[in-house]
């Protein structure tokens, strides 16, 4: 399988504004790989690094040294965002805007013809079940509603690479549910999913790899059986590998 | 303390205290010489603020009349110290000098050079033309009047504001009945305004061709310019020549010479230029001569 | 191309679903209507005051929704965070950035074209003609005046940290390019060095907005502006927005987004 994501001895600096000498690494030497068709796993405690890592892979921050590419082409070329669709963590669309409206408006980015574009719009809107509510404004729309319109603009251009900041954050059972159901669906059509999350029981269930970051550097890398081991679960593996130390019960 | 009914009956207690140190106050503010609450809109709002705005609007009203080519305070405004709105009224001392079509001067840069094409560059009046030489709208003179009507509302006892106004009405307008309206309010503000009799006598014998009333209103203003002391009689004397020498032309037209004779001599007397009036004086005393052999009593 | 024009539709769908231009044109007739009423001397043919107190309205509010509009433009985007999603589709940032100048631009067309149309109305109930090509010119020359002012507070945004330091700049430097623009040089005579060097620098680089205030010309009826020198005006407009704009692509290449 080819590999579509990859970085090489990924490194990130921030430097402070307040102390000049003082920097934050906040990504030392990541290597990373995905190949195309499987679901990914990417964890991490708060502050790891996960985000930083997107932002990277999205041309949004440069990286301080080492490569990072999608499709085999830098990730700084906007053509190479061609074929992913981005969800980021906190959902916040244009408010004086339709779903519809948002989704032609992508649409148009991406190239698509006005009749491919309004097919395309009707089918998402159905999966992500936002048909009812196309003509309103996203003012009016809840949390969950916001997520879901989300998920339907990353999808919008049909991507072969789909990158998740934490997609079921702040969802209820029902809609954590229904996140499952539509990455299980991209995975059958032979997408690639990278994602973020701290729901380690969904991970368990859907990816077939995984990574574990802690303080800006690779821990783990591979399949879940893998990395699960010989623990009774991921939870219990992750905490190991992060170098969490349960306490004993009494 | 903390019932509904104690913060009720407290918020009572303080409306009533208030309401009363109000009317307490309100006769010791109404005595108050500092006082604009009786005043109208412009006085409550501005106070004495408002003749620098009445100024501007003097001003607005002069740059209106040519047609938006007017010198800013950076540029050389020796030509225009006196309106020339003021000044074509034939009524006002022109303290005016230097070149009223160049104050912008030659060409600085290029910035300057171009930019010379997008406001007005030319010296024009709106009675003889304006900026698209319309000498058939000499009417066009009345774009000048919103501004001086605000001027007069802000500043109320500037005297000349009434006259400028006065005049353009009666002269380009023929709107005569507005223009006495204008300079009756004048005088209700302004009683001791010669400038505005004057004015007023005009308006009574060239339009209304009403001689009994312009002699009345003439003599009123004479009256006034004598109660003047006489360093303000100094700076005045063209308003005194202006009556006087009015006077003198409606007696001599009415047939009443002696009268018409004392009054050119009594211009003649604060004139600038007196031989011109020597003409008129002996052009009388040659009808007198003929008519009446004894010299008349002085009525002034 | 497609790109920037679909950004740009964005942002005149959101001048338009906003209330404040209808306030401003709602505040602007009204003001010019009862300013109309009002009885001079009898005399129904007075039009200047009122074109005038008119023109003054609509540069005011045009002033105001450029300014406006223009400074929430970015850094709304960053703190509602719509500029990630935007930023991670096959969009670079110069035409995300020339995508919001443009929309801001036509907007301020939009809202120019109603504010002319209704002027125009107003001083023809008075004068009973329509000089178009005044009009055109005029309106011209003040949208492409608005498109100066688009592309500064646009790289005044990217600037400043927050938009309302970035509005109240703008707003005097351009407020005090309007009114002194022109009589800089004079000022700088009147000083002594080093002084005078700085003050006929900035007359020399500061894009002089005061050119393409014609309202003047509009108000007291003079005669069209020749055409070769309006073209140039136009030229010197679309000189300094490009000025800007480069200046907003350089500092907006390296800037965090989030």
């Amino acid at each position: 399988m080819s590999v579509i994501l990859k970085t090489q001895k990924l490194r990130v600096e921030f430097r402070s504004r307040e102390m000049r000498q003082a920097t934050k690494v906040a990504l030392n030497g990541l290597d990373l790989e995905v190949r195309a068709g499987e679901v990914f796993g990417f964890l991490g405690p708060n502050g790891a690094g996960k985000t930083t890592t997107m932002n990277v892979l999205l041309g949004f921050v440069p990286p301080t040294s080492g490569e990072a590419s999608l499709f085999g082409i830098d990730v700084r070329q906007p053509i190479a965002r061609q074929r992913i669709g981005y969800l980021p963590e906190l959902t916040y669309y244009y408010k004086f805007l339709t779903a519809e409206e948002l989704l032609r408006f992508y649409a148009k980015i991406f190239g698509l013809a006005r009749g491919e574009a309004d097919k395309r719009i009707d089918r998402l809107l159905k999966l992500v079940e936002l048909e009812h509510a196309r003509k309103r404004s996203i003012k009016s729309y809840s949390k969950g509603m916001q997520q879901r319109v989300g998920l339907a603009q990353a999808l919008i251009n049909d991507p072969d690479l789909l990158i998740l900041d934490e997609p079921t954050s702040g969802l209820d059972p029902l809609g954590r549910m229904k996140v499952r159901e539509i990455i299980q669906r991209l995975k059958d059509e032979g997408k690639t999913v990278f994602f973020s999350s701290h729901e380690l029981g969904e991970v368990e269930t859907i990816c077939d790899r995984v990574a574990i970051i802690h303080q800006g550097e690779l821990k783990a890398i591979g399949g879940v059986h893998e990395i699960i081991g010989r623990h009774t679960s991921l939870e219990k593996a992750f905490l190991e590998i992060i170098g969490f130390q349960t306490p004993p019960t009494p | 303390m903390n019932s509904p009914r104690t913060i009720l009956l407290l918020l009572v207690a303080l409306l009533v205290s208030c309401f009363g140190l109000a009317a307490h106050l309100q006769p010791q503010f109404e005595a108050w010489r500092g006082s604009r609450a009786s005043g109208d809109i412009f006085n409550v709002v501005l106070g004495d603020s408002r003749r620098m705005f009445a100024q501007s609007f003097y001003v607005k009203a002069d740059a209106y009349y040519h047609s938006g080519y007017y010198p800013t305070m950076f540029d050389d405004n020796a030509a225009f110290q006196t309106a020339h709105m003021a000044e074509d009224t034939g009524a006002v001392n022109s303290k005016n000098h230097g070149d009223e079509h160049g104050f912008l001067g030659p060409t600085r840069d290029w910035i300057d050079a171009f930019g010379r094409h997008f406001f007005p560059d030319r010296h024009t009046h709106l009675d003889e033309g304006g900026a698209d030489d319309d000498l058939g709208g000499s009417d066009n003179v009345r774009e000048i009047l919103p501004w001086l009507k605000l001027s007069a509302d802000l500043d109320p006892d500037n005297v000349q504001t009434y006259t400028v106004t006065a005049f353009w009405l009666r002269i380009r307008m023929h709107r005569v009945a507005e223009a006495e309206a204008v300079l009756h309010e004048g005088l209700r503000n302004c009683p001791d305004s010669y400038d505005i009799l004057f004015e007023l006598g005009r308006l009574y014998d060239e339009s209304y061709h009403d001689t009994d009333r312009a002699r009345n209103v003439w003599n009123l203003a004479i009256r006034k310019w004598l109660k003047l002391d006489p360093d303000s009689q100094k700076d005045n004397r063209l308003i005194f020549e202006q009556i006087t020498t009015h006077l003198a032309k409606l007696e001599e037209d009415a047939g009443n010479l002696p009268d018409a004779l004392n009054w050119y001599q009594a211009a003649q007397k604060v004139s600038a230029a007196p031989e011109a009036l020597q003409a008129h004086i002996d052009a009388v005393q040659k009808k007198l001569r003929a008519l009446i052999p004894v010299a008349p009593a002085k009525l002034y | 191309m497609k790109n920037i024009f679909a950004v740009a539709g964005i942002v005149i769908k959101e001048l338009y679903r906003r209330k404040d231009f209808y306030v401003l044109f709602i505040v602007t007739i009204l003001i010019c209507l009862v300013m109309a009423s009002v009885n001079i001397f009898n005399d129904a043919k007075i039009v200047r005051y009122l074109k005038e107190i008119c023109l003054l309205l609509i540069w005011i509010c045009s002033l105001v929704i450029a300014v406006t509009t223009t400074a929430r433009q970015i850094p709304a985007e960053r703190e509602n965070r719509t500029l990630l999603p935007l930023l991670a589709k096959p969009l670079t940032r110069p035409q995300l950035l020339f995508g919001k100048f443009l929309g801001c631009w036509l907007a301020c067309g939009l809202a120019l074209l109603c504010f002319y149309v209704f002027f125009g109305a107003l001083a023809a109930t008075r004068e009973h003609q329509w000089p178009l090509l005044d009009y055109f010119q005029a309106a011209t020359l003040h949208w492409f005046m608005l498109g100066i002012v688009v592309a500064m507070v646009l790289l005044g945004s990217l600037v400043f940290a927050a938009p309302s330091s970035n509005n109240t700049i703008c707003f005097v430097i351009i407020v005090g390019i309007l009114f002194v623009g022109r009589h800089l040089d004079q000022v700088a005579l009147t000083l002594r060095e080093p002084l005078r060097t700085v003050v006929y620098s900035i007359y020399f680089v500061i894009p002089h907005l005061e050119l393409f205030d014609v309202r003047d010309l509009v108000i007291h009826n003079w005669p069209l502006i020749p055409w070769l020198y309006f073209s140039l005006a136009l030229l010197y407009a679309l000189g300094y927005m490009a000025v800007f704009l480069a200046g907003a692509c350089l500092v907006f290449r390296r800037k965090a987004v989030n």
